[in-house]
């Protein structure tokens, strides 16, 4: 108990309790279906994914607005590019487009000592552009072939009626947590969140851990949106529009501290869970599809209360 | 003293732009010896400590390190020399525990299946052992977060460090500010424990009647110049002092007659 009221992730597994036990009470015949459950549960693993990434990013204190844009990027690579380089070629390519965004940012980031709000900001527009510029607005497919090529199901068709999303979240949140809290690029990432000055005292090269939670961040990014269109092989331009925003939602109720350094990997799943139920449960009740924005901003702004007020309790500077 | 020193500076000048931040510096530093490096702010001493952790580069002049000259200037050739520099607001991340600050940037760690994973029975074991010695409370776990720590815990944690690492130099850069009386005196105690492990410990400080008590000897900076250089046997803190009060002045005058 007192480990799990220490960890960051503390108040959003209060937030999910208190989420469920509300949605039971007033929508128990729609919320528990096999349906909502696999929706919701879906939609959680794929902006999880993100969110991941993101808090990755806000750990070492920075913040990436991109990761929407590099999703629906990264999605529309893969698909407008499998004709001619085949499903597992056009993975590659899409995934080091992915890379290859994050990096730049990163460098920009580092190298150019830029806020990265302002670097990411200008990422979110240029990917958004290239998306628009090279889908020429139209729609594309997969082929028959591919939809049914081995690896495009292995990454978006379903295992015992659990979508493949949910299998890969598992582990690469596992992944995480040993690669976060495990290794030397953990400690060395968590301890440039935490003060940079004090890191590059100890011989800690900041700039390289920042630029590489940009690249896994973007590399998350994309393989969320990979994964989204290996279920559903259809691009839209408006792929993954808006999806920073739930992303670094999801990764703030899940107690990431923007003040950088802490953060939680089971906490930011939850936080996915608790921004996507919303969408679908406010949906579900009929309640006009523009209002679920106005809820999680609220769901936002009170996490943020909580979570800062919880680490003064704690002790912690914040 | 017959032995080679451990650090030697040969005329040293810095130019920040056009501005003269150190003069022709020499000093000697040798192994085993706590000197005071005293200085009113803006004096150089700060400028002349970060050419020795290798953040400045010096326009002119020659630093040797155990006999030999340094070529390159880079904070981590200095740490990997074995130069540390403890700092009071820098140093420890709040938000990591002990252990984990202990080890920054030279963790121990150990394969499983050919992945380096963090060696964290060693981490805590060795760390808290350490950091006993130079006092830190028995209730205090190495899985604690600096955080929790007081101002003397925190040095207690640094100084440990360097002398973990077999570090041969350790510059402290003001340690006693902000720190109570006797935290104060715990980390001046600290600092001859050090020097009596054999290691040259540079100390920075404002009060020169605080570190006379302590060191061997006394470099005193004014205006970007060595004014004075002496053991403390044969200068007094009072002596010492009027030198500082009267600044370089007392040199120029001797220059102009």
């Amino acid at each position: 108990m007192k480990y799990l009221v220490r960890s960051q992730g503390f108040g959003a597994t209060v937030g999910v309790i208190a989420m469920l036990a509300v949605f039971t009470v007033i929508d128990f015949s729609g919320w528990w279906t096999v349906q909502t459950l696999s929706n919701v549960t879906q939609f959680t693993a794929i902006l999880a994914l993100v969110a991941l990434g993101q808090a990755l990013v806000i750990m070492t204190k920075e913040i990436d607005l991109s990761v929407g844009s590099i999703y629906g990027l990264t999605g529309v690579a893969f698909i407008t590019l499998e004709p001619s380089l085949g499903v597992p070629g056009s993975l590659i390519v899409a995934l080091f487009i992915a890379a290859i965004a994050g990096f730049v940012q990163g460098t920009a980031v580092v190298k150019g000592e830029l806020p990265s709000m302002i670097v990411t900001l200008g990422g979110l527009f240029a990917a958004r552009g290239i998306i628009y510029v090279w889908t020429g607005g139209s729609v594309h497919n997969f082929s028959p072939d591919a939809r049914t090529h081995a690896l495009t199901r292995l990454l978006g068709g379903e295992l015992f009626g659990i979508a493949a999303a949910i299998y890969w979240v598992g582990i690469i949140s596992l992944l995480l947590s040993i690669m976060l809290w495990g290794t030397r690029f953990g400690n060395r990432l968590l301890a440039t969140g935490g003060s940079r000055e004090s890191a590059e005292s100890r011989g800690v090269r900041t700039d390289r851990v920042k630029t590489a939670a940009f690249v896994l961040c973007s590399l998350l990014a994309g393989f969320a949106g990979i994964l989204t269109l290996c279920n559903q092989p259809q691009t839209h331009v408006t792929l993954g529009e808006n999806m920073e925003l739930e992303a670094i939602s999801a990764a703030v109720i899940g107690g990431c501290l923007l003040t950088g350094g802490r953060g939680s990997i089971l906490g930011v799943i939850l936080g996915a869970l608790i921004v996507v139920s919303f969408r679908y449960e406010l949906i579900a009740l009929g309640a006009p599809s523009s209002w679920y924005i106005t809820f999680v901003g609220a769901v936002l702004i009170v996490a943020v209360i909580f979570n800062q007020k919880l680490a003064r309790f704690l002790g912690h500077s914040v | 003293m017959t032995q080679q020193p451990l650090i030697q500076v040969k005329n040293l000048d810095l130019y920040f732009g056009a501005f003269h931040a150190l003069k022709n510096v020499s000093v000697d530093f040798n192994a085993g010896e706590l000197i005071g490096l005293v200085g009113d702010n803006g004096a150089g001493k700060t400028t002349l400590i970060r050419v020795l952790c290798g953040i400045h580069a010096p326009t002119k002049g020659e630093v040797f390190f155990d006999g030999r000259k340094v070529e390159k200037f880079h904070p981590k050739l200095a740490i990997d020399q074995g130069i540390e520099t403890i700092q009071q607001s820098v140093g420890l991340c709040d938000n990591l525990s002990i252990a984990r600050n202990f080890y920054l940037g030279r963790e121990p760690v150990k394969r499983i299946l050919g992945i380096p994973f963090l060696d964290f029975a060693k981490m805590r074991e060795k760390s808290s052992r350490v950091i006993r010695q130079f006092g830190l409370r028995e209730n205090v776990s190495a899985d604690d977060e600096v955080e929790r720590l007081s101002g003397g815990e925190r040095q207690s944690v640094k100084i440990g460090r360097a002398v973990e690492f077999k570090n041969r130099v350790v510059i402290m850069d003001e340690p006693t500010n902000h720190l109570s009386v006797r935290e104060r005196e715990h980390v001046n105690e600290l600092a001859v424990q050090l020097k009596e492990q054999g290691l040259l410990v540079i100390y920075i400080t404002h009060d020169i009647f605080q570190v006379h008590k302590l060191a061997d000897r006394v470099v005193i900076m004014e205006n970007g110049e060595k004014v004075a250089d002496a053991s403390t046997d044969s200068m007094s803190a009072e002596a010492l002092e009027d030198v500082i009060r009267q600044g370089g002045r007392v040199v120029e005058k001797q220059e102009a007659v």
